[in-house]
């Protein structure tokens, strides 16, 4: 399987801190590689390196065996697809129009948008299921309907591999699985994903890796079965889970309740 | 339906430019400017026409369109309905900076009022610049709260100098401060007209950077936009456009806020669709306004400002209610 992305001792933040630190990271082609971790671990902040929209302070990232400092950020975009956690629309937009930014960066400053950018708009937002909303308001959209929108935005600019922020926070169990089903079915054709979470059962029904982080850091990663146990969330988030796997399905993780360390720290 | 609108403004641009030039003031008939249009008339009322008229008419196209064109940029840029070149406190740099050299200067030296507004805007725009920087570059938010900070800081030097000022300069402060095309020439026109196709073609040339960059810089960056640069250039351009509007024409309010938004309510939220258009309708308007400036009271003149800000405050309350 082709590497589409691999980084090495990365690290970086804001303003002179770093908040990721020296953290490797691969993903092949039609796999998905879920990052997790508590709040405040670097996750959105790896993801932002990753995509080249944040500069490394050390460490390097290549994409499809490049380094990403050879690429211009046009032609990242046309590969690498961000959907990031929030999109402010301050002026009045329709759906179509939001999905039509996604075909910009094959676009170029004054070229108009030939039948093939119209199309591939089209089937985007055909695949998240809003093939009739394209004459909405963006802003009359549910939460919900409007992540699928900015999905059917990133997936319009036909990317390779697929960067997400989270992109299910906000969302109900309904578009959550729909999202799920979306993201499944790509990367069963092909499309790498780098998939930032909170929910661990969302990412375990589709990552194929997990990479844990923890103050910046790998704290852990590989394949599912082989990092989660229980110790791992006493550790990195300070619960107690069991970790359920029911008729071959996949694994489940169930918090139970604080672990004690946190406990006491709490009645201290 | 576009098409249409489209051809609606072409016709509401050139029905504004012949308004203007035939109905411009008592000192010639309509009927006689129109002589003079189709070629005839006395040699006095082409000289009206053509000679003051005209660069009266040019000077108001441009400063309108360049006003309009600054606003839809800069709100796209900052991602904030109410971004103008007046809130970000370019205007009140220049207006500052020209009502100084009105007030300081003796009368021999006002022929450098023009380039004290250009500077004091583009002094403006660099303080801004400077009070918005961050680890990661100049954000929206500090850009407009350091030009409201600016704006704040220009209108009370500008007061001070109101207050102090000699009274046979006040006529040409109040110009300055409430807009006006009154001393229009040919030689301003074809001075700005040349200044003001370079940061007009670089707004026009980031439009689509502009429609991703109304979504937010991380959603920009990650559809290939430089942020940094382009925001850059952008501010840049606008800048200029306003510097030239107020070296020549003085503070006109509202043409760059409330232009931007009624060309939405007609062409949509494509930035780059709007640009053009929005440009083509600040002229419009802004000839319009110059119109009424010189007939509601004729033969005495309003400011153009206090004009278009009568146009613009129902206009823009009917687009809050609307909005809620």
């Amino acid at each position: 399987m082709t590497t589409l992305l691999h980084a090495s001792s990365l690290s970086g933040g804001y303003g002179g801190e770093e908040v990721v630190r020296g953290v490797d990271l691969s993903v092949c082609e039609g796999e998905c590689v879920a990052v997790l971790g508590p709040n405040g671990a670097g996750k959105s902040t790896l993801l932002r390196l990753l995509a080249g929209i944040l500069p490394t302070s050390s460490g390097s990232v290549e994409l499809w065996g490049k380094s990403l400092h050879s690429w211009r950020r046009r032609e990242v975009a046309c590969q690498v697809g961000f959907v990031p956690q929030i999109v402010n629309f301050a002026f009045p937009v329709t759906v179509t129009e939001v999905v039509q930014q996604g075909r910009a960066p094959h676009l170029g400053a004054w070229r108009p948008p030939s039948p093939h950018d119209h199309a591939a708009a089209a089937a985007a937002l055909a695949r998240v299921g809003l093939a009739g909303h394209g004459g909405a308001a963006i802003q009359h959209l549910s939460g919900g309907e409007r992540q699928l929108v900015l999905l059917a935005r990133t997936l319009a600019s036909e990317p390779r591999l697929l960067l997400l922020d989270e992109p299910t926070a906000a969302l109900d169990v309904r578009h959550q699985l729909e999202f799920a089903d979306i993201l499944r079915q790509l990367v069963s054709e092909g499309v790498g994903a780098v998939l930032v979470a909170h929910d661990w059962n969302f990412a375990l029904r589709l990552a194929h890796r997990l990479v844990v982080l923890h103050h910046g850091r790998v704290w852990a990663a590989g394949q599912p079965d082989q990092i989660l146990r229980p110790e791992l969330f006493g550790e990195v988030f300070g619960v107690e889970v069991e970790v359920l796997q029911r008729d071959g399905g996949p694994l489940t993780v169930l918090p139970r309740r604080l672990a004690r360390r946190r406990e006491e720290s709490l009645e201290n | 339906m576009r098409r249409a609108a489209d051809l609606i403004l072409v016709v509401v641009l050139l029905l504004a430019a012949g308004a203007t030039l035939v109905l411009g003031g008592p000192a010639a008939s309509p009927r006689e400017a129109l002589a003079a249009l189709s070629g005839g008339g006395a040699p006095e009322v082409r000289t009206i026409v053509f000679g003051l008229r005209l660069p009266r008419l040019a000077l108001a196209l441009v400063v309108g369109a360049s006003l309009a064109l600054a606003g839809a940029a800069l709100q796209a840029l900052l991602s904030n309905p109410l971004a103008d070149p007046f809130l970000l406190g370019i205007s009140g740099g220049g207006a500052a900076a020209a009502t100084a050299a009105y007030v300081v200067l003796p009368a021999a030296a006002l022929g450098v009022v023009p380039a004290a507004a250009m500077a004091g805007a583009a002094a403006a725009t660099g303080l801004v610049w400077w009070l918005a920087r961050g680890p990661l570059g100049p954000s929206p938010t500090r850009m407009i709260l350091g030009g409201v900070a600016v704006n704040a800081a220009t209108s009370a030097a500008i007061l001070t100098m109101l207050a102090l000022a000699p009274s046979p300069r006040l006529p040409g402060v109040i110009a300055v401060t409430m807009g006006s095309f009154a001393s229009a020439s040919a030689g301003q026109v074809g001075w700005l007209v040349p200044y003001v196709l370079v940061p007009a073609f670089v707004l026009l040339l980031h439009g689509r950077d502009l429609g991703l960059l109304a979504t937010g810089e991380e959603s920009a960056a990650a559809l290939g936009v430089e942020v940094g640069m382009v925001r850059r250039r952008v501010f840049l351009a606008a800048a200029a456009l306003c510097g030239g509007a107020v070296a020549f024409a003085g503070v006109i309010g509202f043409v760059g806020l409330v232009t931007p938004h009624l060309c939405r309510l007609v062409w949509g939220g494509s930035t780059r669709r709007l640009l053009p258009r929005a440009a083509l309708a600040g002229a419009a308007l802004t000839a319009l306004g110059d119109l009424v400036a010189r007939r509601a009271l004729a033969p005495a003149e309003l400011p153009v400002g206090v004009v278009t800000a009568l146009l613009g405050v129902p206009f823009f309350v009917a687009l809050l209610r609307r909005s809620a």
